[in-house]
């Protein structure tokens, strides 16, 4: 059951090449296959990386300092952040996602890819949907539904271009070889498949033939916990599952656990999403329902942790060298956190304090940030370079992005978090005064905007690392690049 | 694993699962509610919001209010919602059956806005009152200010969704004092208006229109007016008018002519503060009182006029400043300061922010539910303006009936 190392089928034409070359031609043609699309899907991810990291500098500064730009509708606070939100979600987060989701199907199918200019072409129309969409939110467009703010004419071009980019996955998987489905195929055949299901059904339902009143809420928040668990969440998940076991060369601890894992993700996740309306204009039942299945979440959270750890069991030493496994397992560990977070604020006793804050701000940027833009970046490290054929030019460039991401992201949960909590505190104290509450929190947004700084550096250091790879100015050598000069033998070759 | 259909099925089937449980069933369950109404079919709650405020509603949504102000009041076990004021009562699926987008919200970095139409003045001073009067205050604010002096009245006017119509009266009354220099004339011109507006208002609510019934006979042209400048009007008038009306003269000024010169206006910042401002913002000498359509304008133009605190952004890009033409309009904005446009200027609200404002004016959740338990306050506030509205008809024909469903 040593899927993780991609095992193939003895070669049936030429026989007389030993079995190892023969796999590296494969990998090779495979990765030749996927180079233009995945690259595409990269640079455009990463250039909306950037565009949304200025957008949320706008955003996190102005929260304290209210007065700037003013005058300017379309720099108005209002506007920017969901502009924000929305860059990230579906320009950075989902193309990147889709950029490793092909590459990673590609080499489990083990099947080069047809047709690369079908994706292509998908990506060209979803960049062209998001740009549509975030356009329309700074000009006064938005929906007003969070998470959902592109105006109905942008989701109409991202779904367009999203039944060409799946097109591939079916096209994919109908040319597979080998019948053994590895774990991450199960994560992104779901990621693909609750994906259009789940944007038809809220555009659907907000949209077209809108649902009445409140019931437009559920529709929206349960598009959007969903959208982080079932589209990002599995795509991240999947991912890790293919990264740590093949950096450190090992199969993964246990199939079954990984499929207890994932199916109790895809039953206990989906059914989150209304515990952020916790003592809303609801039927009570919804909103406990969603809260026990964050609850349940622990179970996949639980094994999939496991699961990484027992793996990684050993090898732990190998996050001094490998880029890849130190952004991954990074990552893993957030994903983690992240759910426990939301354990946390998901109960009612919590959420009393924490419902109206900036808590959930921290939340979300644990599920998109710390674990998903993570493994995310770890994935780009390993993949760019078997594409472009060089390999990172700057260890120094990649220690610097790591640790400035970390830094980043973790400074802004110690800021919100803890002031999240404050602020509820004071909010639900109606012997203060309103302002009170907002008051506490300014101090903490002030640290969030230098954390922001902190990321946007990152970001800016990776897209400069990014260019030189794509203009071919990587390093020229079989060696992959370590963070620190290799002492022990036998991490080679893995990396 | 192997077998891709199984695979394929229980993504599926997981996914229809979700969807079943989360939305499917919910959407049964609250998904097509009808407004509630008593035995005779009238006192329908709530009705669809017309006009202004629905185009209002498109401009909160697409400038973002909602990432800063949550529309939803908890229970009272589950939250201190109830105890910051910001309704009388949680909130229901009911509340939102004509709402689209819906706008419930998810952060509180301003206070909830469930119930802000609720709290303009009108109500501050006398529960009942508020929402019928406010309707009928539309045509009767369109009428005064007119007649005071702008051409730029007949927008409000003629769209006439209530609420936002409820406040323009009181601030209708300030603005026309203090934005026509014509101080001197200023205090008479006022006190016309308030005085017909009086009559309903006084009507309705007992308490501060004591003098107001003997006022209201006025001038019925300006009836259906303003609760609001009514009440005021009335008290002060007779107690106060003098001492007011000295000011007013000298107080061209704007600041100073703002608050003071028109007894409306100053009778309602003098009344509010005992009733007690509910978000803690006091209405200083020189503001419009917390909440009316005057105050919201200058809180959106300028939030930090009112509370150096406020976190909120100024929204100036829905303001325009322009030349005076003539007359100052009516609905001109009173800043001072720094915010103060320069002599011979005036910033008057576009027609978004006059529909946003309108949409603000009638957030209103205080009419009781039969789902809904009332918390203690349910008597006066609630019962009270049930009853205004029957009152209401009668006083003032010119305002329409239909027009107070939105408030009310």
């Amino acid at each position: 059951m040593d899927a993780t190392e991609i095992p193939l089928k003895p070669p049936s034409v030429p026989t007389d090449v030993p079995t190892s070359d023969v796999e590296q031609i494969e990998r090779a043609l495979i990765d030749a296959s996927t180079r233009v699309p995945v690259l595409m899907f990269y640079t455009s991810a990463i250039v909306w990386l950037l565009i949304g990291t200025l957008l949320a500098g706008f955003v996190s500064i102005k929260l304290h300092e209210p007065d700037m730009f003013s005058g300017v509708s379309f720099l108005t606070w209002g506007r920017l952040r969901p502009a924000h939100m929305n860059v990230m979600v579906y320009g950075w987060a989902s193309m990147a996602g889709m950029g490793t989701a092909i590459w990673l199907m590609a080499r489990l199918c083990r099947t080069v890819l047809r047709h690369p200019l079908l994706l292509v072409a998908g990506g060209g129309f979803w960049n062209f949907g998001v740009l549509l969409g975030v356009g329309g939110i700074l000009a006064g467009d938005s929906t007003g539904y969070q998470w959902l703010e592109f105006p109905p004419y942008a989701a109409i071009v991202l779904f367009v271009a999203y039944s060409l980019i799946i097109s591939w996955a079916v096209l994919m998987f109908r040319f597979r070889r080998g019948d053994q489905i590895y774990i991450s195929q199960w994560y992104l055949l779901g990621a693909f498949l609750w994906f259009p299901w789940l944007y038809a059904a809220a555009q659907l339902m907000l949209f077209v033939v809108p649902v009445q009143g409140v019931m437009q809420a559920a529709v929206g928040w349960w598009f959007a916990n969903n959208l982080l668990f079932l589209w990002l969440g599995a795509i991240g998940l999947g991912t890790a599952y293919y990264m740590i076991p093949k950096v450190i060369g090992r199969p993964v601890y246990s199939y079954h656990l990984a499929a207890i894992g994932f199916w109790t993700y895809a039953l206990f996740s989906s059914w989150t999403g209304m515990q952020r309306l916790v003592d809303g204009p609801f039927p009570a039942w919804m909103i406990t329902a969603s809260i026990a299945a964050t609850i349940l979440t622990i179970i996949p959270v639980a094994t999939v942790g496991l699961n990484h750890h027992m793996t990684m069991q050993g090898y732990f030493p190998l996050l001094r060298y490998s880029p890849t496994l130190r952004f991954t397992v990074f990552g893993a560990i957030s994903y983690t956190v992240f759910s426990a977070v939301g354990v946390l604020i998901s109960l009612r006793s919590v959420a009393r304090y924490v419902n109206f804050t900036q808590a959930s701000i921290a939340y979300s940027h644990l599920g998109l940030y710390a674990f998903f833009t993570m493994v995310m970046f770890g994935s780009m490290y390993y993949i760019v370079p078997r594409l472009v054929g060089r390999e990172w030019r700057y260890a120094s460039l990649i220690k610097l992005h790591f640790w400035a991401s970390v830094y980043g992201v973790g400074l802004m949960t110690l800021m919100l978090l803890p002031g999240g909590f404050l602020q509820g505190a004071n909010m639900e104290n109606p012997s203060l005064a309103f302002s009170e509450s907002t008051q506490t929190i300014l101090p903490y947004l002030r640290g969030r905007s230098l954390a922001g700084l902190l990321m946007t550096a990152a970001h800016f250091i990776f897209a400069f690392h990014f260019g030189l790879m794509l203009l071919g100015l990587g390093r020229t050598s079989s060696v992959p690049t370590f963070l620190n000069p290799v002492e022990a033998e036998g991490s080679e070759g893995h990396l | 694993m192997k077998g891709f259909v199984p695979l394929v099925l229980g993504i599926f089937g997981t996914f229809a699962f979700s969807w079943m449980g989360l939305i499917l069933i919910p959407n049964l369950q609250i998904g097509h509610l009808d407004p509630q109404m008593d035995e005779e079919g009238t006192d329908v709650y709530p009705a669809p919001k017309s006009g202004m405020a629905d185009r209002g509603r498109k401009i909160y949504a697409a400038n973002g209010c909602i990432y800063c102000h949550s529309q939803q009041v908890r229970a009272d076990y589950a939250a201190s919602d109830i105890d910051r004021k910001w309704g009388e009562r949680r909130s229901a699926p009911r509340d939102y059956i004509f709402a689209r987008p819906v706008l419930l919200g998810k952060m509180r970095m301003g206070p909830d806005l469930s119930n802000i139409g609720k709290r303009a003045p009108v109500e501050e001073e006398n529960p009942s009152p508020g929402p019928s009067a406010s309707p009928a205050g539309s045509p009767a604010a369109a009428a005064s200010p007119g007649k005071a002096a702008s051409a730029a009245s007949p927008a409000p006017s003629a769209s006439s969704p209530a609420p936002a119509a409820s406040p323009p009266p009181k601030p209708a009354n300030s603005p026309a004092a203090s934005a026509s220099p014509v101080a001197a004339a200023a205090s008479p011109a006022a006190s016309p208006a308030p005085a017909p507006s009086a009559q309903p208002a006084g009507a309705n609510q007992a308490s501060p229109g004591k003098a107001a019934p003997t006022a209201s006979p006025a001038n019925p042209s300006a009836s259906p007016a303003p609760a609001a400048s009514p009440k005021p009007a009335n008290s002060p008038a007779a107690a106060t008018a003098s001492p007011a009306a000295s000011p007013a003269p000298a107080g061209s000024s704007p600041p100073a002519a703002g608050a003071n010169a028109d007894p409306a206006t100053q009778a309602a910042s003098v009344a509010a503060p005992p009733t007690g401002s509910p978000a803690g913002v006091e209405p200083k000498p020189g503001e419009p009182p917390p909440y009316s359509t005057a105050w919201h304008h200058r809180h959106l133009y300028s939030p930090r006029s009112f509370s150096i605190d406020s976190d909120m952004p100024a929204y100036r890009f829905l303001y325009e400043r322009r030349l005076i033409a003539g007359e100052p309009s009516a609905d001109a904005l009173k800043l001072t300061g720094r915010d103060a446009p320069p002599v011979g200027w005036e910033i008057v609200p576009t027609y978004d922010a006059q529909c946003l404002v309108a949409y603000l004016m009638s957030l209103d959740q205080s009419h009781p539910l039969k789902e809904v338990k009332s918390p203690a306050a349910a008597g006066s506030p609630t019962v009270a303006p049930a009853a205004s509205p029957a009152a209401a008809p009668p006083a003032s024909p010119a305002a329409s009936p239909p027009a107070g469903k939105g408030t009310k």
